[in-house]
């Protein structure tokens, strides 16, 4: 086959680029470790997921020294949970399956961005060193609500950081000679054990009380008062732990049942 | 009057000039050189009338 | 063809029949370049005449209409064309070549219907899906079965030309495969082996789901058969541009064809590369292991070659046309090619987008740089410089030395068609630098409201308002331009009594087909060579996809766009008939 000299050099050329590529993309995946979303991630049916261990509570889990998971779920037209919390600076892999359709997850303006797609669990592996607010998009079509699909990804500094649960368990109604017991319960998602002053007040009486709860464990703290102190009608409580709070009111009535119901935790 | 060149060349070479304007301010952009919508736009005027008065000039009156 | 005879002379019937496809071909150009600039307004803010959900409707036909409709009826017009020319024989039996014809307009109504009655809530018809139709969002039955029968058109317009080349290798024993025709075969030859991907996806799958006969898909599997499907089917809509760059751009630069032996390794390349590379579409696909995105990252990287070579053949010959012209010195000999020829300038300036966009593409395909700009509006950006108007502005700018051709009237407003496709390159310009631009900020494509309440974009230099108003201001520059290619083409149409310009004829290469090796026209042995690295790069994905989750997907039913389905007539006739397939 006849070819021109400045094809052959014109060829050469374009191969040589072409190799160059090839190999910046692999020293990437290969040198620094870029690695592709890929088939690690289990498969799970959108049916399964309220069942699942991970997806049917979406939530942050810390796994590890500086390394947290993510179990998030897609759907029209929502994220779940919505606000995520991570700490800046922590290996952070985002779990992330759908309900319905195809979606995706998206940090705007970042590097973090999959496919999502039902079936399958897509599995991002990233560390934000950057604190922020960052917008969570859908950027694949999903529905006439598209463009409404939005959630939040907090990037807290490590020391605002806590993965600290407040529940309190308190009564709504109680006889006038009976008891009124409030609990207030910390726990810590976290591996490393924290120490919370708990304070739980109602009417003039106040708990304050120090504890300290161990790495994925809970304490529980409990106020007693009789009911007769406090007299017929409403009354106020609140119990805190670090900068969380929960209130709520007691009823002192006659013929009531003495019912004790979880407080209206948010 | 008599152009230094066609009006078909003319046209692609104003064209050319936005065309290069556009990419340009964003190639600037990425090394650190920002230019204004208006900076941009008094650019392009500029370079355009600077290659109509070129083109309408006639031709041997600059010599 | 006598010498000065236009095709349409000597070929009456023939150019009757490509001029039925090219009108097919401009009237979708008409309608999606409206939904286009319905777009354009809507999801920058500038201007809402539509109910943002009713956007999706608008975007799925702005989709169908140019990359489906436009481009394949110009494709199959062009490629008559090119076989009945160069081969010098008309189509073996008129009627079967009508006939696909007829099957690919049945298609492309019954499409174009299931998406436009998305539009009034008095027909309970929706395929409000997109383009891409990723399952389990769901369309009307008559979607897929449109999309069907316009792939069968052409399948069977592939069949028409080998069967004609057959015809004409009797006649022509040992002689080589007159290079246009050569370029139409492997051409088709790629579609047939692409196209299969998107057959099996809506037969097998997508369809009978979508009539209840199935209750379930693997949407990772109709995705990746998509995809298998998606990326060549962007070569299918630039290789009528090649064919034209390589057999008519010599020709109005005034020269000839540099080298026809490469011309041929270029298309040949193409059929061998353009299948294996889908995967990469899905870089950030779960579920597909990342030693299958690397594969299809080198195959991808390898497909860049092909182009490079286009682009020097290309210039290369525009060179020779020039100094055939007298012009001379290492630059000026630019000076010396034939500008006012609208047909000629749209080419050229078609060509210079076309490498902004390759290089664009490379970003695309470097699979870790992906990350960055999957799914924002970067990528429509690359898709307008390469099918928007490597593709497009090369259709336009063909069909004016075309069209004269084929009607025998000569074209009306020479001097606006020049401005129109300058218009063009000035549109496109604008708006997808504005697209490359908001996508490396994270602006999302396919939105109606990339407004968000949650976070504001970072822009790096000016702001988003002004990103903004540089893709509206470009998208309202492109549909004038369309207007006014459409405006031209129907007063050519009528400009009975008049003659082109320019005669037929094409010149020979400088190099011949006489300078290649026989083999590169052995067609058998690339289609075999095509199929090995098909079931190379995507056997053991699909096993994987299959084996992961299943032929029929993990029980994932329907998320339809269609209102109740069930209620239609057309639905009830369609069952009827897939109860008899059954």
């Amino acid at each position: 086959m006849r070819i021109h000299q400045y094809e052959r050099v014109w060829l050469l050329a374009s191969m040589v680029l072409i190799v160059g590529f090839i190999a910046t993309i692999t020293y990437g995946a290969v040198g620094l470790g870029i690695t592709m979303v890929d088939d690690r991630g289990a498969t799970i049916a959108p049916d399964e997921i309220n069942e699942d261990e991970r997806f049917g509570d979406p939530r942050v889990e810390q796994v590890g020294d500086d390394e947290y998971e993510v179990y998030a779920v897609a759907m029209t037209f929502a994220f779940q949970p919505d606000p995520i919390e991570i700490p800046a600076d922590s290996e952070v892999t985002f779990y992330v399956t759908s309900r319905d359709v195809i979606h995706s997850f998206y940090v705007v303006g970042t590097n973090t961005n999959t496919m999502v797609i039902p079936g399958e669990i897509s599995v991002v592996t990233v560390e934000f060193d950057e604190p922020g607010e960052y917008g969570l998009i859908c950027t694949e079509y999903c529905g006439a609500a598209h463009h409404e699909m939005e959630g939040q990804l907090a990037v807290l500094e490590d020391e605002e950081f806590d993965l600290t649960e407040l529940e309190v368990e308190a009564p709504d109604e109680v006889e006038p000679d009976g008891e009124i017991e409030i609990t207030a319960t910390v726990t810590n998602g976290q591996l490393e054990a924290i120490e919370e002053t708990v304070t739980v007040e109602l009417g003039d009486e106040t708990l304050e009380e120090s504890v300290t709860v161990e790495g994925d464990e809970s304490e529980s703290v409990t106020l007693t008062v009789d009911a007769a102190d406090l007299g017929e009608g409403d009354h106020d409580w609140t119990a805190s732990a670090g900068d969380l709070t929960e209130s709520g009111t007691v009823s002192v009535v006659e013929g009531s049942e003495d019912d004790t119901e979880g407080g209206d935790d948010a | 009057m008599r152009l230094r060149t066609s009006p078909a060349k003319l046209l692609v070479l104003v064209a050319l000039c936005l065309v290069v304007l556009v990419e340009l301010r964003t190639a600037l952009a990425f090394v650190g050189v920002s230019l204004s919508i208006g900076a941009t736009v008094a650019v392009g005027v500029a370079a355009i009338a600077a290659l109509l008065l070129w083109a309408v000039r006639p031709a041997g009156s600059g010599e | 063809m006598p010498n000065g005879a236009t095709f349409a002379d000597a070929y009456p019937t023939q150019a009757r029949h490509i001029r039925a496809a090219f009108w097919a071909s401009f009237l979708s150009l008409g309608v999606g370049a409206f939904f286009g600039l319905i777009q354009a307004l809507h999801r920058t803010d500038i201007l809402r005449v539509i109910e943002s959900q009713t956007y999706y409707t608008v975007l799925t036909a702005h989709g169908v209409f140019l990359v489906i409709s436009f481009t394949i009826f110009f494709l199959v017009g062009v490629f008559q064309w090119a076989v009945t020319d160069s081969l010098e024989r008309p189509p073996v039996d008129m009627r079967f070549t009508w006939g696909w014809y007829g099957l690919m307009s049945l298609g492309a109504s019954l499409t174009a219907f299931a998406i436009l009655a998305g539009f009034t809530d008095s027909i309970d018809v929706r395929a409000n899906v997109l383009f891409t139709f990723y399952a389990p969002l769901q369309a009307h039955p008559l979607f897929y079965v449109g999309l069907v029968v316009f792939v069968v058109g052409t399948w069977l317009a592939g069949a028409d030309w080998f069967r004609s080349w057959l015809a004409w290798k009797g006649d022509n024993p040992g002689e080589r495969i007159p290079l246009p025709t050569f370029m139409v075969l492997t051409t088709m030859i790629m579609w047939y082996i692409s196209s299969i991907g998107v057959a099996v996806a809506i037969l097998a799958f997508i369809l009978p789901w979508s009539l209840e006969l199935t209750g379930s898909l693997n949407p990772t599997l109709t995705r990746t058969l998509f995809w298998y499907f998606g990326h060549p089917v962007v070569y299918f809509w630039l290789l009528p541009a090649y064919l034209l760059w390589y057999i008519l751009l010599p020709k109005l630069a005034g020269g000839r064809l540099f080298s026809d032996p490469l011309a041929r390794v270029v298309f040949i390349l193409f059929v061998l590369l353009s299948t294996p590379v889908g995967i990469h579409h899905q870089y950030l696909d779960p579920g597909i292991s990342e030693g299958f995105k690397f594969i299809a990252m080198t195959n991808t990287m390898f497909l860049l070659l092909p182009s490079l070579l286009t682009a020097f053949t290309i210039i290369a010959s525009m060179e020779h046309g020039a100094r055939q012209r007298g012009g001379e010195g290492y630059f000026n000999w630019l000076t010396a090619l034939p500008w006012r020829d609208p047909a000629f300038t749209g080419m050229a300036l078609a060509g210079m987008v076309f490498a902004f966009g390759g290089f664009t593409g490379i970003v695309n395909a470097g699979m870790n740089i992906n990350y960055l700009v999957h799914n924002t509006l970067w990528v429509p950006g690359h898709i307008h410089t390469q099918v928007g108007t490597a593709a497009a502005l090369t259709f336009m700018a063909g069909a004016y030395w075309l069209v004269p051709q084929l009607t025998g009237n000569r074209l009306v407003g020479r001097g606006l068609a020049l401005v129109q496709v300058v218009l063009w390159f000035v549109g496109i310009v604008f708006m997808t630098n504005s697209m490359y631009r908001g996508g490396l900020v994270g602006i999302p494509r396919r939105t109606a409201e990339p407004q968000y309440e949650g976070f504001e974009y970072e822009v790096a230099a000016g702001s988003v308002g002004e990103l903004n108003a540089q893709l509206a201001i470009g998208g309202t520059i492109l549909f004038v331009s369309a207007m006014l290619f459409l405006a031209l083409m129907v007063l050519t149409a009528f400009n009975g009594g008049t003659e082109p310009i320019d005669d037929g004829s094409i010149p020979p290469a400088l190099s011949g087909p006489e300078d290649s090796p026989a083999v590169l026209d052995n067609l058998k042995l690339w289609v075999a060579i095509a199929a090995v690295l098909v079931v190379i790069a995507y056997s053991f994905p699909l096993a994987s996809i299959v084996s992961r989750g299943g032929l029929f997907g993990p029980d994932i039913g329907p998320i339809p766009v269609a209102i109740d389905a069930a209620s239609t007539v057309a639905r009830t006739a369609l069952e009827a008939v897939s109860a008899v397939v059954r």
